[in-house]
């Protein structure tokens, strides 16, 4: 049998398989390792984030608008649509070195992305004549991780303070008659009555308030009794008293219904569902949550307060924060920070935050969160922003640690280990880690 | 030997070197053509298991320095409960998947084998395994999620009255339901998989076992089923180390960082790798994890022996 096609043709073409099968798994290409000018002088500078359909949205209106102005730079945006799975994809860019020239970054992944060497220092560059906005443009307290040793590796792309949202008629119905928001502004909204609310709203069979799993509710927690999570370097959450009582009383609460965790709450009846109906009286969250109560069609019901303390006075809250980072092995790194310091600039959040969830990082594009007027205390979660606090940076130093903690502290909330035996272990997993 | 070799006459020594030429000639072509394949092997099997092997001994965030574990990777993992459990997990999908998805599927495949057109139920059959497994739990997510946003347990409660279980979230149920996609999902597989080896019993056999006056079952039990033990011996080996393998379906369709009766081996390689960094830990659970699969797919081969004719 012969066959009409020649060896050489043969062998040209699985020369040209292999070619083309080893090209098209050496990942997406272009941007930091070979996204040089293109033909016609133009640069190509890759960008990642993750995001919803919505912020997808808004993010396409920024990149528009920058290629009109930039018309030598074309920009390549990479969207994962999940938090949870961006900074695994964004890890294995970065060891392939493929990642994008600048990229979104999560609080609680840059401390270990700074620490590795592979995001580019700003400080020279923010203090250029090019950057549009400067370091202190930015509240300390939100770089968190972001910042070592008095360098900047990230730029805060916005916030979303960590407050507590409340129903006034669920509250009404448990027979409290005290506004939290007026509270607060007495200088009364201490811990001791927001617990007795949230007894109150048990109760009333009601569960008193809702949670989010993670730093940003038990650390604000934590504050609110005068704890410390972190001390000179050390994980003293289960060792200082205050922050004990802290945790005992939230996994005391989580047992007996009056907190309730959303993140295990089934879907037929989750945390938005039950904070609708009014089957619980708070609910802790970001700016985000307008979109959720718009859901409920009663937008005045509902406001917001920052989390108790101690005595009252105002203290530092936990801020939900995202960076912009540069790759340090960008080859377009002139046009790579120009898109970076217009995306955190003022215009550039002005543009890209409105009609978002989002509460802006830089200090003049405060007409965002206020000019809707909503909700009623809107300028409390600009308060919370300038005087809080991103992630610890000892804790997002340490790869995987903040989840760790997270991931067992959500055994203790929900009784699968007993409290004690909890905090024993929970200070077991972060010293294990931290070394 | 005492055997002397003939001196050759010099005429016949060129063609010689050319044979000799023409084997070297032959020989770089052949390369060039299994080039695509040894490369693919080496770039996506061995390299990626050797590196796993050196990383299973290596502490490692995937960015900074590794250094050396030796085997606490390995002992940290064999003493973690959410290891045990996903182990355990793990098992017990096997245990519900293969018994039952190959047997339905023999089922499906023996009736199959009867009708005409075979080839348009084939078809319809094999639908669930072209189709992407993410579509395919999203589906099924729709379908199985709790209270009113599921369309069983809404029909269900809206025909009957009937409040049926949280599918996907009570820990109990979930790793049942994971199940039942997976044995939908593969099932168009074994059917074809198993239609194919009914198709090789000669209908002489048959025949001659009906003539002898052998009823349907004693002829599926002496002839149908020895003859296509080989089959089953296959399909099983295939669907335990599928079983041991799952993940993509489960992460869309439940989340099992929050949900422990959903967290399987793979599952919990992932969260160690990719969540928690610990890349090392991660290898470590894979070996693991090999060597189970190692372990169970030698057992088979060894009961095989029993069970499996591979004389026609």
């Amino acid at each position: 049998m012969s066959f009409p096609i020649s060896k050489k043709a043969l062998a040209a073409a699985a020369l040209a398989l292999t070619a083309t099968v080893t090209a098209a798994c050496s990942g997406s290409g272009g941007g930091t390792t070979g996204g040089g000018a293109s033909a016609g002088g133009k640069v190509t500078i890759r960008w990642s984030t993750w995001g919803s359909a919505e912020d997808v949205a808004l993010y396409k209106g920024f990149n528009d608008d920058f290629m009109k102005r930039h018309p030598n730079v074309v920009l390549k945006m990479e969207t994962v649509p999940k938090y949870e799975d961006y900074h695994p994809k964004l890890l294995t860019q970065l060891t392939s070195k493929t990642a994008p020239d600048v990229f979104f970054v999560g609080d609680d992944n840059v401390g270990k992305f700074v620490a590795a060497g592979v995001l580019s220092p700003l400080n020279d560059k923010l203090a250029g004549p090019d950057s549009k906005s400067k370091p202190e443009d930015f509240s300390e307290g939100i770089y968190g991780g972001a910042k070592k040793d008095g360098q900047i590796y990230g730029v805060p792309n916005d916030t979303n303070p960590e407050v507590l949202w409340y129903g006034k008629k669920a509250l009404k119905e448990a027979g409290i008659t005290e506004d939290p928001a007026e509270l607060n502004a007495a200088g009364k909204w201490t811990m001791a009555k927001y617990l007795e609310m949230n007894a109150k709203l048990k109760a009333a069979g009601k569960a008193g308030s809702l949670f989010w799993n993670w730093y940003g509710s038990t650390y604000s927690v934590i504050g609110g009794f005068g704890g410390k999570v972190w001390d000179g370097g050390r994980f003293v959450a289960t060792t200082d008293p205050k922050s004990r009582k802290a945790l005992e009383t939230l996994a005391k609460g989580y047992a007996d219904k009056t907190f309730l965790s959303a993140d295990v709450l089934p879907a037929s009846n989750g945390a938005n569902t039950q904070f609708l109906k009014g089957t619980a009286g708070f609910f802790a969250g970001g700016r985000w949550m307008i979109d959720v109560v718009k859901k409920g069609g009663d937008l005045p019901n509902y406001d917001i307060v920052p989390f108790p303390s101690e005595t009252g006075q105002p203290i530092p809250g936990a801020v939900a924060a995202s960076y912009l980072a540069l790759n340090k092995d960008s080859k377009n790194a002139k046009e790579a920070f120009t898109f970076l310091t217009e995306f955190v600039s003022k215009e550039g959040q002005l543009l890209r935050l409105k009609g978002g969830g989002a509460v802006p990082s830089v200090k003049g594009a405060e007409q965002i969160v206020l000019e809707g007027n909503y909700p009623a205390h809107a300028q409390t979660l600009l308060d919370v922003r300038d005087t809080g606090f991103a992630n610890y940076p000892e804790e997002v130093a340490v790869p995987g640690l903040t989840k760790e903690i997270n991931d067992h502290l959500l055994k203790v909330w929900t009784g699968k280990v007993a409290f004690e035996q909890g905090m024993t272990e929970l200070q077991a997993i972060v010293d294990g880690k931290i070394g | 030997m005492g055997v002397v070799t003939p001196a050759r006459p010099a005429a016949k020594a060129r063609p010689a070197r050319a044979a000799t030429r023409v084997r070297h000639r032959d020989g770089w072509w052949a390369a060039l053509f299994l080039a695509p394949q040894v490369i693919g092997l080496l770039a996506f099997l061995v390299f990626p298991l050797g590196f796993a092997v050196v990383l299973a001994f290596m502490k490692w965030d995937g960015l900074g320095e590794k250094s050396w574990a030796g085997f606490d990777n390995f002992a940290a993992q064999l003493s973690d409960p959410d290891f045990g459990t996903a182990v355990w997990n793990t098992v017990k999908l096997a245990f519900l998947t293969v018994p039952v998805g190959l047997a339905l599927a023999l089922l499906i495949a023996l009736a199959l084998n009867q009708v005409k057109g075979k080839t348009f139920y084939r078809v319809v059959y094999f639908l669930p395994v072209v189709t992407s497994s993410v579509a395919v739990a999203v589906m099924w997510q729709i379908i199985l999620a709790s209270g009113d946003y599921g369309v069983l347990n809404r029909t269900v409660y809206d025909w009957f009255g009937i409040a049926l279980p949280n599918w996907l979230e009570d820990p109990g149920w979930v790793i049942v339901s994971i199940a039942v996609v997976t044995i939908w999902s593969s099932l168009g597989l074994n059917v074809v998989i198993f239609l194919a080896g009914l198709q090789t019993i000669p209908p002489a056999l048959m025949e001659a076992a009906r003539i002898d006056g052998a009823g349907p079952i004693r002829v599926f039990r002496s002839v149908t089923l020895p003859m296509i033990s080989p089959t089953v011996f296959f399909s099983t080996v295939v669907a335990v180390i599928s079983s041991f393998q799952a993940f993509d379906q489960i992460y869309v369709l439940v989340n099992p960082d929050h949900n422990d009766g959903a967290r399987t081996i793979v599952y919990q390689i992932y969260d160690l790798g990719f969540q928690n960094f610990e890349f090392g830990m991660s290898s470590a659970a894979a070996l693991i994890l090999l060597v189970l699969t190692l372990l169970v797919t030698l057992v088979q081969f060894g009961v095989q022996k029993r069970f499996v004719h591979y004389d026609s």
